[in-house]
């Protein structure tokens, strides 16, 4: 099944993605799966797994809960529901669902004859162990706490089927519990204390954690009895390929992709544009997973000014044209986005007429607001303040691409009369100028599962800080219809209801340009030649090795 | 007496240089912006409850009154406890000596190589011609002024990317190390070498070399008996410069090369605020470098007693 979902998931990605259509032609995106029907699967080897992001502090993702963990936990723990090929939500160790009338009560049966790395039974008592664990704060979840935040208690009523009792209606929870962060694993090992699960996490998932070997590697070893949830594997055995995967973490990208040339890594991530260009004309493969949830966006602050008038916010993005910018920067691998939801959710809307370049509009605009005048150095002014943009830009979440875009902006929006100032900061003071509000525009990445991150970015009670300061409605947006929408999509039993729902949402935001969408969340890998099968992923588009061997 | 003097006098010295410096890396990272407990709880930008925050704070002291924790990490650090690492849950002590072997191997060797392409290159451009001796010192030099970061780079470049012959991570084989040595020792060799060749051809220039020659010494004798001998010690007298160097350039080798090490470390603990992580290692490095510093004035009063003392 999982290879249905890979090959269809392929199929999809072309046609959502018309821009990027001659690119995965040309590059070798679709070519493992159709390596993996003409060359016979070889069992065994190991492969070598380079990623570029910093070593995770806990193997486990329900703590914390970050990307980098969900691409490694991703080969050893499963979760209750996955994403189809058209981005639907499907069981997974979920057989099937069941939802009461008044939306309150979410019914799981699992599938039967399913074991933990450990031998224990996949019952329903681990959907009930896990949520808890989530939700005890000794566990200092982050991601998954959000995920099952509505749930108030879960009632394992068989042996497979527990009943999960709602606070609100919440349609985004099968979503929520797609992703690794809520991934679910033996209630045995979460008993051992978080010291030691963080070191070997226990899953159902066709590798285990065989060692971790702290600033060298994550060793992962096949798991004999792996069962594949789904009705039909294809294979005479349901375990995996690959006899393992050395996860190593080297975090400078030249050295990475040196490694990868010279065959000494089998996989990287995080390619940089000018690398994955490289590597097609080198013969090397490339997966282009886009992250589910938002599209990376330029959110415009309309708390304060300038940009608390909507008239300022449509004159800068009708002074850029970012698209130029894009496809030089990005090599053609970033294609551009102009919706607020990334291209793999299904319910996102795009607007492209909204972000089309006009300079005389953009002037007119700004006459017409008041910002008239321009000083000596160009940028216009109104009751002598200049038309300043504070840009406060994450180093971390910011690739060098991305920056030297934002320079390109920083450049056409002073034709305009804008002046932008950029400042490169590390992830803590970033974070740190945002709880200031010293920003007028920021981008910030949200990778979540379905359109419901719509309701965590957009929502005005998402404008109220958490404990840490952090709030995720950077744009501020508070529009008493929009919340009403958000909160009925979110409530709805009704998949159409949702659908327009959230349509409805998106438009007031966008036609309220309170957003500059650029491109989906960029997530690309390189592979080698000997690597094939590469394509299936997660509902976060983390890929899973389970279908991939080497050739040699 | 002068030598016990001497000791006393270093290691009080030492001892406030050490609270000073875990004084200034106190107040230091509680001036950077952002809550140390988003860095337990995972790092800047969690969204971690209040709760989870809380129990955070509980669980490290962090809700005592600011100066309860000076005292209380002073007093911690009286009994050799650096306390737990943020990110990696672990006894920062522990953590330390796990990676510690491969930041001395590395800069161990890197010493060794440094030196012996010192000598090399000092003893071999004493017999070269006048174009060969003005190219050399300009490839000192280069050498000398070449960040860490960007030789790495090109010898990845050079002998992994584009030769194929060594391995730009480790394997697990030796041939892992021979890259970020080479890193390490090059800019290194290229200053020990400016140090050496002209202390060299002042003493094989001196009456004392001119005397062994006359009494029939070969040359190669005079070279190993005088002209090394007095040659090194400046070296020598820099041996504890060029170890921290050492240890501050691994930070950068050991990022390049995705090796284990203090360095490694130590970045990846300052990029997740790792507050005890960080404090560890600076005041280990410190108490490195004073001993280090220490030991080589030893060593120079040993030979040369009159002369430290006056």
């Amino acid at each position: 099944m999982q290879r249905t979902i890979r090959t269809r998931r392929l199929v999809t990605g072309t046609v959502a993605l018309p821009l990027a259509a001659a690119l995965l032609a040309g590059c070798s995106a679709s070519a493992p799966g159709e390596q993996a029907q003409d060359t016979a699967p070889v069992i065994g080897g190991t492969l070598v797994y380079a990623s570029g992001d910093a070593e995770p502090t806990c193997l486990d993702p329900h703590v914390g809960g970050n990307y980098p963990q969900a691409l490694v936990a991703s080969q050893y723990l499963e979760s209750l529901f996955t994403k189809d090929a058209a981005g639907q939500i499907v069981p997974w160790l979920a057989e099937s669902t069941e939802l009461s009338e008044d939306g309150l009560t979410r019914t799981i049966t699992l599938r039967d004859g399913i074991t933990f790395h450990d031998g224990s039974k996949l019952t329903s008592e681990a959907i009930k162990a896990n949520i808890e664990h989530l939700q005890n704060p000794d566990t200092k979840s982050s991601t998954g706490y959000l995920a099952v935040g509505k749930v108030l208690q879960v009632e394992p009523v068989d042996e497979l089927t527990a009943e999960l009792q709602l606070s609100a209606p919440d349609n985004a929870l099968l979503e929520s519990l797609s992703m690794p962060w809520s991934a679910i694993q033996s209630p045995d090992a979460l008993k051992r204390g978080q010291a030691v699960n963080c070191e070997a996490p226990v899953g159902t998932g066709p590798f285990k954690v065989e060692s971790w070997q702290h600033q060298q590697a994550v060793n992962l070893v096949r798991y004999e009895d792996y069962v594949l949830p789904a009705q039909d594997a294809g294979r005479e055995r349901d375990t995996a390929y690959l006899d393992g995967i050395t996860w190593r973490f080297i975090p400078e990208a030249a050295t990475r992709y040196a490694a990868l040339q010279s065959g000494e890594v089998h996989v990287i991530d995080n390619a940089q544009p000018d690398t994955i260009a490289s590597a097609e004309g080198a013969g090397l493969g490339h997966l282009d997973a886009p992250r589910p949830g938002a599209s990376n966006r330029i959110e415009l602050n309309s708390s304060k000014a300038p940009f608390d008038d909507a008239a300022v916010r449509e004159a800068f993005i009708r002074s850029l044209d970012v698209n130029a910018g894009i496809d030089s920067l990005f090599f053609g691998t970033a294609p551009r986005s102009y919706s607020l939801l990334s291209s793999v959710e299904p319910l996102g809307i795009a607007q492209e007429q909204l972000f089309s370049p006009d300079a005389a509009k953009a002037a007119q605009l700004l006459d017409d607001a008041g910002w008239g005048e321009r000083d000596a150095e160009g940028y216009r002014v109104k009751d002598g303040q200049r038309l300043s943009l504070d840009f406060p830009v994450s180093t971390n979440q910011s690739v060098p691409a991305e920056q030297s875009l934002f320079e390109q902006i920083q450049a056409s929006a002073k034709e305009a009369g804008f002046e932008v100032r950029i400042q490169l900061l590390d992830l803590s003071s970033w974070y740190g100028a945002l709880a200031e509000h010293k920003y007028n525009m920021v981008s910030a990445p949200y990778t979540k599962v379905g359109p419901s991150v719509l309701q965590v970015i957009f929502h005005s009670d998402s404008t109220t800080p958490a404990p840490s300061g952090y709030f995720a409605n950077n744009a501020q947006v508070t529009d008493d219809e929009l919340d009403d929408l958000l909160t009925r999509a979110g409530q709805t039993n009704d998949a159409a209801e949702r659908e327009q729902l959230y349509a409805q949402a998106q438009r007031i935001v966008l036609e309220g340009h309170y957003v500059l969408p650029l491109y989906d969340q960029q997530n690309h890998f390189l592979y080698g030649k000997d690597v094939a099968g590469m394509g299936a992923t997660t509902a976060v588009s983390s890929p899973i090795y389970y279908d991939v061997f080497l050739t040699n | 007496m002068g030598t016990l003097r001497w000791a006393a006098g270093r290691v009080g010295g030492a001892l406030v240089v050490l609270w000073l410096v875990a004084t200034a890396i106190f107040i230091g990272v509680r001036l950077i912006p952002g809550d140390p407990a988003e860095a337990i709880m995972g790092g800047p930008g969690s969204q971690a409850s209040a709760e989870a925050l809380a129990a955070a704070r509980a669980d490290y002291g962090l809700d005592e009154p600011l100066r309860v924790q000076y005292l209380m990490f002073l007093g911690k650090l009286l009994r050799l406890d650096f306390g737990t690492s943020y990110a990696l849950r672990d006894p920062v002590l522990g953590i330390m000596g796990q990676v510690l072997p491969q930041t001395i191997v590395l800069s161990l060797l890197a010493l060794l190589l440094a030196w012996v392409l010192a000598l090399v290159f000092a003893a071999a451009s004493l017999r070269a011609t006048r174009v060969g001796a003005v190219l050399g010192n300009a490839v000192e030099i280069i050498a000398a002024a070449v960040p860490h970061f960007w030789l790495g780079a090109v010898l990845i470049m050079v002998f992994s990317s584009t030769l194929g012959w060594l391995p730009a991570v480790d394997n697990g084989t030796g041939a892992g190390l021979v890259l970020p040595v080479l890193t390490l020792a090059l800019p290194l060799a290229g200053f020990l070498t400016q140090l050496m060749r002209d202390s060299l051809s002042t003493a094989l220039a001196s009456p004392f070399s001119l005397a062994a020659r006359a009494r029939g010494d070969s040359r190669l004798q005079v070279f190993w008996r005088h002209g090394l001998r007095h040659a090194a010690l400046p070296a020598l007298g820099m041996t504890g410069w060029a170890f921290s160097s050492l240890l501050s350039g691994a930070v950068v080798v050991e990022a390049v090369f995705a090796r284990p090490g203090l360095g490694r470390a130590l970045l990846s603990a300052v990029l997740s605020r790792d507050i005890p992580m960080v404090t560890g290692i600076a005041l280990f490095s410190a108490a490195i470098y004073m001993v280090v510093m220490a030991l080589t004035e030893g060593i120079e009063r040993a030979l040369h007693p009159a002369g430290v003392d006056s």
